[in-house]
């Protein structure tokens, strides 16, 4: 090797080095730079969930409310607008500060009631949910944040809290109430909202607050319907004064299959708080004994004058005879959740999974796909050549019931029987077609079958860019 | 002895709404009738309510009927009877 061909070769390499350097450092700048992105969404995150959540092991452990006999100037400065109000004026707010209200269900009833409850200066607030924030709940459940996907509901409505009014007691519990914890919680507070979605936990509520003796402020939405009454007050009847017998769990429609808009929990949980600063300031209720029904979409509200206790209420008559916590989830027949349950009422005979489907969607078998969701679903998304009969109309004298036995009726020619598969979101109503549909089609040629967990399988397993919903 | 009959309208909301199909209906019934009475008739031309039969609120005019009273109500032509069930969703 000469001198020459050397230097040249050094000349290169050091031009390669710089390049390489600079490269490097570059890479380095843009590793700091996610470092800091990442451990500042960690220290969010942290605090957060600086914060005990409580659940059953450490139920005693909550703070104490002090209890105040002036305002401080803070308080007095941040509520003067309603502190100017003869109905609350000092003595209302005092009594406001030296409330604790207990919110169960962190959802789109919890949030409003919860931030207005804080705005307005309560003492103490704590939150009961057993639940996680999910993209689905943000429509309506305002309080969470897209950062806060995933972290315990409870903990994101106290995070809010805190950044409103830091001033309010606000106490997380991530657990579920139930028989064994329920009277232990409530005793705690003064005043407590039904803000939650299922029916098993309104009978509970209702019969610990009247164990307890505590106002049972509660609010419904459902679609674009809303509903409050405050129980168990003023000499007020109770939940099961109005309804001793809960409803046949099949009844009973939860907001993820019947919808409902957002904005309508959101009027019905600020009556609510409004109904609770009324009770904490002394003004007393309003809808105690009456209830309050309101119609969004005509924009309505009718105040129906109620029944007085009942003699014979089995709970808050002079004679009860509940005299503690029952299992609420046997007596009403239904979980205490409002997730959507997974019926099984066909045998594995009559039902293909969404793998199977896809192959013979794949090899191009002969058969008939029927969709028995609503028109509206149907418009979200579907699979190809799809007949629709929304499940109210499966097996009536129909147009769509006409094109399903036009459909079977052409492949006959090709197939000595015509498979049918049915589907749906979850895969239950299509369980119910398919019995409906072996009997109404008996005397066809064909063998109808339902498709197992239904298009939310099928995104999950087979088409991962199919819409969940 | 026969009541002579006054037509009233029905207002249905939450599941007795989707169960019906409807917001509103007219329905004629007798002038004077138990309220369990009242009920029956609205179920004869509604039966399809049957299911939440144990699980609503009745309202004539705004105001809660018990359905166990043994006093006769008495209707006038035009009166708003409400039926809401009660919605369990949040």
């Amino acid at each position: 090797m000469d001198a020459h061909t050397s230097s040249t070769c050094d000349m290169d390499e050091l031009v390669e080095l710089r390049r390489n350097l600079e490269e490097k450092s570059l890479e380095v700048d843009r590793l700091r730079q996610k470092l800091k992105l990442y451990e500042e969404h960690d220290k969010r995150h942290k605090a957060m969930l600086d914060c005990e959540l409580i659940n059953d092991n450490n139920l005693h452990t909550i703070p104490h409310l002090s209890v105040i006999s002036k305002l401080e100037n803070s308080s007095i400065a941040r509520h003067s607008r309603q502190l100017i109000l003869p109905e609350i004026g000092v003595k209302g707010q005092i009594s406001i500060a030296n409330t604790s209200v207990l919110i169960v269900g962190a959802g789109g009833l919890g949030c409003p009631s919860a931030i207005y409850l804080a705005a307005a200066g309560i003492g103490r607030l704590g939150i009961v949910d057993y639940d996680e924030v999910e993209l689905s709940n943000l429509h309506r459940q305002v309080l969470h944040t897209e950062d806060r996907i995933g972290i315990e509901k409870s903990a994101s409505v106290t995070t809010a809290i805190k950044g409103l009014n830091s001033s309010v007691v606000c106490i997380p519990y991530h657990m579920s109430l139930n028989s064994s914890n329920a009277i232990q919680v409530i005793q705690q507070y003064d005043i407590v909202l039904d803000c939650t979605d299922n029916v098993a936990t309104r009978y509970l509520l209702n019969d610990a607050c009247v164990l307890t003796g505590k106002p049972l402020v509660s609010g419904s939405a459902l679609r674009f319907e809303g509903q409050v009454t405050v129980y168990n007050t003023q000499d007020g009847p109770c939940y099961r004064c109005l309804f001793p017998i809960p409803p046949p769990p099949e009844t009973v429609t939860n907001c993820s299959d019947g919808g409902v808009l957002g904005v309508v929990p959101g009027i019905i949980g600020c009556i609510q708080a409004l109904e609770t600063l009324k009770i904490a300031s002394g003004i007393g209720a309003s809808y105690c004994q009456k209830l309050l029904v309101f119609d969004g979409i005509d924009g309505t509200f009718r105040t129906i004058k109620l029944r007085s206790k009942k003699k014979n209420c089995v709970v808050c008559s002079e004679n009860p005879t509940i005299t503690q916590l029952i299992d609420y989830e046997q007596f009403c027949g239904s979980k205490a959740t409002d997730k959507s349950k997974t019926v099984k009422l066909l045998s594995n005979e009559n039902r293909i999974s969404v793998e199977n489907y896809a192959n013979i969607v794949k090899e191009k078998h002969y058969h008939v796909l029927v969709d028995v969701r609503t028109p509206c679903e149907m418009d979200i998304c579907q699979l190809p050549n799809t007949i629709n009969i929304p499940i109210t109309e499966v097996g009536k004298n129909n147009d769509n019931m006409h094109k399903l036995k036009t459909a079977i009726d052409k492949l006959t020619d090709q197939v000595q029987t015509v498979p049918v598969y049915v589907v749906c979101r979850l895969g239950n109503d299509s369980q119910s077609a398919v019995q409906i549909l072996q009997e109404m089609l008996s005397d066809l040629p064909v063998t109808i079958k339902d498709i197992r967990g239904g298009l939310v399988q099928w995104a999950k397993k087979i088409d991962p860019e199919f819409p969940q919903y | 002895m026969e009541s002579a009959e006054v037509e009233v309208r029905l207002l249905f909301f939450a599941k007795s709404r989707e169960l019906v199909g409807r917001k509103e209906d007219t329905i004629k019934l007798p002038i004077h009738l138990l309220p369990a009475g009242l009920w029956e008739g609205i179920l004869a031309k509604h039966p399809c309510l049957q299911p939440i039969s144990d699980n609503i609120t009745i309202a004539l005019n705004q105001e809660y009927i018990a359905r166990e009273e043994t006093e006769p109500i008495v209707l006038k032509e035009g009166d708003e009877i409400a039926i809401i069930p009660p919605l369990s969703g949040g």
